[in-house]
């Protein structure tokens, strides 16, 4: 289906080019081409939802993802990536993320909305010790282990055993 | 010559694709996650993960190109009602129903039987009040069973 649609693109492009070449210059459209290549790289930057993706964009942000009082540390239980040499939503060097994890959602102050929030472990070394966070907001008994911060998520990982420190990482919107 | 310009053509025609989808994406920045689809994040994808795989060396099942299968065979429809992440799940008989449909078309719709009948809510809340105490043997049987009628 790509490969199809590449291809008709592939002859619209080379129609345009040949009419292209009959009326302008090579060197107007190599400045031409080289605007092209700078806005694709510009368009990369832009804040883009990827429905996909690991990490998504907040709508907007307040707050210091190294305190424990973020809004997205709301059903946190561990010590912030952010203080162990990673981040809010990636791991620090030398340590492996747990895919299988909780998922919650926490209410972003600055626009009100309710955002899913996904509660990765970072797996690999020893505990971190720093910026310990627990506020479990939504927090289960293990019994229902779906919600349950209690629950060593590094058990879940490529990496296994031991953990290091938790993230928060926003993953879609809960409107 | 005319390679020069098929070349420099498939250049443009996938900037423009790049600078389309990047367009189409942009516009997408904000949006509400669709409903059924966090009822998933929030109930099923911590396991399942977000694009259905699962986590096969832990345990944990994998959905996409396969949950489908499971339509095909004698007990496979109750099955993915009653194991214990959807019969015991907080999500209501409608909810449910609605995420298993979802899921089905998702991540499975090569396997999905040619007469596939979305799951209601009152066959959902039927089911879902005999979960399986053992999952492991009622899943190998299906499995067997689909080997059997050589669907896989």
């Amino acid at each position: 289906m790509i490969r199809k649609w590449l291809h008709t693109l592939d002859r619209w492009a080379e129609k345009a080019t040949r009419k292209d070449a009959r009326v302008h210059s090579r060197r107007a459209f190599l400045s031409g081409l080289g605007a092209s290549v700078v806005g694709v790289g510009a368009v990369t930057l832009l804040p883009v939802f990827r429905g996909s993706a690991f990490a998504q964009q907040a709508g907007s942000d307040e707050g210091d993802p190294n305190s424990c009082d973020y809004w997205r540390h709301c059903a946190i239980d561990g010590y912030l990536c952010g203080c162990c040499g990673g981040s809010a939503s990636s791991c620090p060097p030398g340590t492996v993320v747990s895919d299988i994890t909780w998922i919650g959602t926490c209410r972003n102050p600055a626009d009100g909305r309710d955002y899913i929030i996904s509660y990765n472990d970072c797996c690999g070394k020893s505990s971190c010790g720093r910026c310990v966070c627990q506020r479990d907001q939504g927090d289960t008994p293990i019994y229902r282990p779906q919600t349950s911060n209690d629950l060593n998520w590094c058990a879940g990982s490529q990496a296994d055993v031991p953990y290091h420190c938790s993230l928060s990482v926003v993953i879609g919107v809960n409107d | 010559m005319t390679s020069t310009l098929r070349s420099t053509s498939r250049v443009v025609g996938r900037t423009v694709a790049v600078l389309l989808c990047g367009w189409l994406l942009h516009r997408e920045a904000g949006a509400a996650t669709p409903s059924v689809q966090a009822a998933y994040m929030l109930g099923c994808q911590g396991c399942h993960l977000e694009d259905g795989r699962g986590f096969p060396q832990r345990g944990v099942p994998a959905l996409n190109g396969f949950v489908g299968n499971f339509l095909k065979v004698p007990g496979g429809r109750e099955y993915l009602v009653q194991v214990p992440g959807a019969a015991q799940s907080e999500l209501s008989d409608e909810r449910l129903a609605e995420v298993l449909n979802w899921m089905l078309r998702t991540f499975s719709p090569a396997q999905l039987p040619a007469d596939f009948r979305p799951y209601s809510a009152p066959e959902v809340g039927r089911l879902r009040k005999s979960p399986l105490a053992e999952v492991a043997p009622v899943r190998g049987e299906l499995l067997r069973r689909l080997e059997t009628v050589a669907y896989l």
